[in-house]
């Protein structure tokens, strides 16, 4: 019991470690980078400024001192619950954030869920037909597919489906004054879902087929062969069964590798979330959202790696503790 | 003591990528009810292909080439895949060479041989079931089933986990068990430990058992027929005393002589010469002619057929044509 308490306080220490040379490493690149954070707060207006007034709407956003002095303004406020203002919202950052994250957790968690459940469906059946036609024609389409970058796909999509038989909509997340329809929203998910499944589809479910063309390969399955069990019975009983802890704690890894993904796929639809956002904010230089959307990402990669690793161990009987257990 | 199994000039070859390996080249043989067929020869020879083979579980791009596999009435080699399953849940069992492989990781051994029973007896209630479970563990010599029927393979030892699967090959009361070089990866005690145990599951169940193996120690301990398997086929076939008293194939002389234990006292001990012949293209005559020094010319040309010596006594080698007796049995 103590053992595991200790172990839990050594990874929150580690997660807490981790974000904060994210925050560090974070804070100094974007304000390195080369753009004008005025631009965001007070639009096309700062073209027309004075030197005076721009040293003055600097000062305003503290963005006159030393980097480093910045950050521990900036670290002080966020340790207090305080992430500042959206420059081009003017609102506050979790404000702004909250008011997303709800659409990205649907787009992407359907995404995870259809790829977490497709890929095992699809490796699985690959592994059943393995070498026979429709193995080889879904191995050479997968591929192929998984290879095109998702922008390019979502473009095609959207010339196909939007632009050239204009049955489903281009972008955004629901038609204006209808965010509560759910039918309206449905209609909305459908090609930004179709990329972010169909681009990550193929390597979790080759993943299984290779795992599982592995395993039939192995002595207990000539075994249970032996006894006489049926192809199907050693292929879902025996083999899938081994080869679950490794495919949920890679599904685990995948999050932020999809997530990622999602916000690619975001971007070029316009869908309002947390991708977008994080487009925009790190486009115009909008810093305080920067800041918590890459610490809020960060964080979700962090947990994911961490969650991968004690599923992992808890899932596979030869990673736990050797105890008699009756 | 009927007649079970009839393998009747089978030949099984082997699709590789470099090329077909003609893995079994026309093997007959016939075993019968409780009887202990020991398959003797080098790694390569085929002798574990032929067992899979039997059992119609050979890997891709193996299949059978020629010939038929008589298991009562019924041909083996017209039975379609389905068939072969059910046919399994009764007919065969299998024991393998490495223990630590054999059994799947993530599932406890109790499940695994609860299994096997279902497999074999139907629809079971789960009380039964598991009353056979511990039976067949505790008839394995595993101690304290109750407790152990929950543990992973990996909380066993090697010796161990070879009994339990003995222990799934009883679950399916099989007419012929194959044991495919079972003791070969454990250490000398525990071998003798299992191979007393297979005797034993012989004579309680009568099971017909063909027993791969290169180690004619085991041979010794364990067969009653031995059949010498050399380059894909039988070289020479007969009793275990007819193989060990009077071999008559150049091939089995050489084996026994190779025995460390004959040559005890002597300053080097004789062992055959050069390589065995690759499968992906057999000579055209006896393929040991190479490594016989005496080799008669016929054997560089045509295959020697199998001279009968007894009614269970049979080699495959042109010096027993009597045509060669002027060549002398010893040099």
């Amino acid at each position: 019991m103590k053992k595991a308490l200790w172990k839990l306080l050594k990874s929150l220490l580690l997660f807490v470690l981790s974000l904060f040379l994210l925050s560090a490493a974070v804070f100094y690149v974007s304000r390195l980078a080369p753009g004008d954070p005025l631009v965001s707060y007070y639009g096309e207006r700062v073209e027309k400024m004075s030197p005076e007034q721009r040293a003055w709407a600097e000062a305003r956003l503290g963005l006159d001192q030393p980097i480093s002095t910045q950050y521990v303004r900036w670290l002080g406020q966020a340790l207090k619950g305080d992430f500042g203002i959206s420059y081009k919202y003017k609102m506050d950052v979790l404000e702004v954030i909250s008011s997303r994250v709800g659409n990205t957790l649907i787009l992407g968690g359907m995404g995870f869920l259809l790829i977490f459940v497709g890929s095992a469906l699809l490796g699985t059946l690959c592994a059943w037909m393995e070498e026979r036609p429709l193995d080889k024609i879904l191995c050479r389409v997968g591929t192929v597919l998984s290879c095109i970058p998702e922008f390019w796909l979502s473009l095609v999509l959207i010339l196909i489906f939007s632009v050239n038989l204009g049955i489903l909509p281009s972008s955004g997340a629901y038609s204006v004054g209808k965010s509560t329809n759910f039918g309206d929203r449905l209609v909305h998910l459908i090609l930004p879902l179709t990329v972010v499944v169909l681009s990550h589809l193929w390597y979790y479910a080759y993943l299984i087929r290779n795992r599982l063309a592995e395993e039939i390969r192995s002595d207990y399955v000539l075994l249970a062969k032996s006894k006489g069990q049926s192809r199907g019975k050693i292929l879902l009983g025996h083999c899938l069964r081994n080869v679950l802890p490794a495919y949920l704690s890679i599904m685990a890894i995948s999050v932020p590798h999809i997530m990622g993904g999602t916000y690619i796929v975001e971007a070029v639809f316009s869908y309002p979330g947390l991708g977008t956002l994080s487009y925009e904010s790190a486009r115009y230089q909008d810093y305080n959202l920067l800041m918590v959307l890459c610490m809020l990402s960060g964080a979700v990669v962090i947990l994911c790696g961490m969650a991968a690793k004690a599923l992992n161990a808890g899932l596979d009987p030869r990673l736990r503790d050797g105890e008699v257990r009756p | 003591m009927g007649e079970i199994l009839n393998i009747d000039h089978l030949s099984v070859a082997i699709d590789t990528p470099r090329g077909q390996v003609q893995a079994v080249r026309d093997v007959s043989f016939s075993l019968s009810q409780g009887e202990t067929l020991a398959i003797v020869g080098e790694s390569g020879c085929g002798k574990s292909i032929l067992c899979k083979s039997i059992q119609r579980l050979l890997p891709s791009g193996g299949r059978i080439t020629g010939g038929h596999i008589f298991f009562g009435n019924e041909d083996l080699t017209e039975k379609s895949e389905r068939a072969m399953t059910r046919l399994r849940r009764s007919a065969f069992s299998m024991v393998f060479q490495d223990p630590m492989t054999a059994l799947n990781p993530t599932m406890t051994v109790g499940s695994q041989i609860a299994e096997a029973v279902r497999l074999h007896h139907g629809r079971l209630p789960k009380a039964e079931v598991s009353r056979r479970v511990l039976e067949l563990m505790d008839r394995v010599g595993i101690p304290e089933p109750v407790l152990r029927q929950h543990q992973y393979p990996h909380h066993f030892s090697g010796g161990q986990r070879q009994r339990l699967v003995l222990a799934m090959a009883l679950a399916g009361e099989p007419a012929v068990l194959f044991a495919d070089e079972p003791t070969t990866a454990l250490d000398v005690t525990i071998q003798a430990q299992i191979l007393d145990l297979f005797r034993k599951i012989q004579e309680d169940l009568n099971t017909a058992t063909i027993f791969v193996t290169h180690d004619l120690g085991v041979v010794a301990r364990i067969a009653d027929r031995v059949a010498v398997m050399y380059a894909g086929k039988i070289v020479e076939i007969g009793t275990a005393e007819e193989i060990f008293y009077d071999p008559r194939h150049p091939y089995t002389k050489g084996l026994l002589r190779s025995l460390p234990a004959l040559s005890r006292g002597k300053a080097t001990l004789p062992t055959l010469p050069g390589m065995p012949p690759t499968l992906m293209d057999p000579p055209a005559g006896d393929a040991f002619a190479y490594r016989n020094d005496q080799a008669l010319a016929i054997d560089y040309e045509e295959a020697p057929p199998m001279f009968s010596i007894t009614p269970t006594h049979a080699a495959a080698t042109w010096l027993l044509d009597p045509r060669a007796e002027k060549n002398g049995e010893e040099k």
